[in-house]
């Protein structure tokens, strides 16, 4: 079903100057990987400090204040160089469904990440401390580490299940 | 033996077929060993980018230093000894081809340099760490900071282009 609106976005000049352009694609897939490695690495050491492993000398509200600003930044250029890969490339991303399934993934962790945020920075004494953390944050903590991982694992994968559906 | 027979041997070994997917079954296996390649040089990449934003003051300020890079280090040298293993998974798949790409040559080199660079900081600059720990790094030790992470950038572009060029 979108298929006919790929094709037009394939057919755009945009796109075809993208496509003419043999390095705008690698070169935004790089710069897509240096951003995954930034947002990744910071949310991975958030939700281990969650539960209790690694970064012992900042507190979760410190580690949440330092590292999530650079999350937004990060997911704003991967957007960026997302969209220029879909418009360089429409058929290939729309076709499958992984794709689908990585964009929904993205707006679900993005949620939860907004929703943990706020929340620390609402009551940040209480995070701090080990004994009265909400449980929650524990299930946060693997839900959106899961999620990172198969959002990474689908972004590889589009590229080896867009030949079936084409 | 010479180095092409040592490329031609690694190449014709049943791992490699199969990573090639030569064998039935196996056509999958490449696009799985490359996605745990993603996976692991993420966290090589963007563990030693906190460090390196630190050392250049970017973030992360008032951030013990010599803690952060003890609580990063083991994270690097794991993930990196996992990328290395399944790129090298990878690499003997097509060793004559890769070994021969000027793309994948320069990942290495730029890798290279990297290590000299941490050899350099860790000997040099490090040593007085102590003094500026809380603080503002010193030049060399922010200038260490910067080459590190252009270097890594560079082997994450080479690395990424290495899958269009070969």
């Amino acid at each position: 079903m979108f298929r006919p609106f790929a094709d037009w976005v394939a057919s755009t000049s945009l796109s075809q100057t993208f496509q003419n352009h043999l390095w705008v694609v690698p070169t935004s897939q790089a710069i897509h990987i240096v951003c995954i490695c930034v947002l990744f690495t910071s949310a991975l050491m958030i939700n281990l400090r969650l539960l209790g492993v690694g970064a012992s000398g900042r507190s979760i509200s410190q580690l949440t204040e330092n590292l999530v600003p650079w999350m937004w930044r990060a997911l704003g250029v991967l957007l960026l160089t997302g969209t220029v890969q879909t418009i360089a490339e429409p058929v290939r991303q729309f076709v499958t469904p992984v794709f689908w399934a990585k964009m929904a993934m993205i707006a679900m962790v993005a949620t939860m990440t907004v929703a943990f945020a706020r929340k620390v920075r609402a009551d940040a004494a209480r995070w701090d401390a080990a004994g009265t953390r909400p449980s929650a944050a524990r299930a946060f903590a693997v839900g959106s580490s899961l999620l990172w991982i198969a959002i990474i694992v689908c972004g590889r994968f589009i590229a080896y299940t867009s030949a079936f559906y084409t | 033996m010479n180095l092409h027979s040592i490329l031609l041997f690694l190449q014709e070994l049943p791992l490699a077929a199969a990573v090639r997917g030569d064998n039935p079954g196996t056509e999958w296996l490449f696009p799985i060993v490359e996605t745990c390649h993603v996976l692991t040089l993420t966290l090589v990449f963007g563990s030693i980018v906190m460090v390196d934003l630190r050392l250049l003051g970017w973030t992360s300020p008032g951030t013990s230093i010599s803690r952060l890079t003890r609580e990063t280090l083991p994270w690097t040298w794991t993930a990196w000894l996992l990328a290395a293993i399944t790129g090298s998974t990878l690499f003997i798949s097509k060793a004559v081809t890769y070994a021969g790409n000027f793309e994948f040559r320069m990942k290495f080199v730029c890798m290279a340099l990297a290590g000299v660079n941490m050899l350099v900081f860790h000997f040099g600059a490090y040593r007085t760490v102590a003094n500026w720990d809380m603080g503002r790094a010193p030049t060399a030790a922010r200038l260490a900071g910067g080459l590190s992470l252009a270097f890594w950038i560079a082997v994450i572009f080479f690395g990424r282009w290495v899958g269009f060029t070969t």
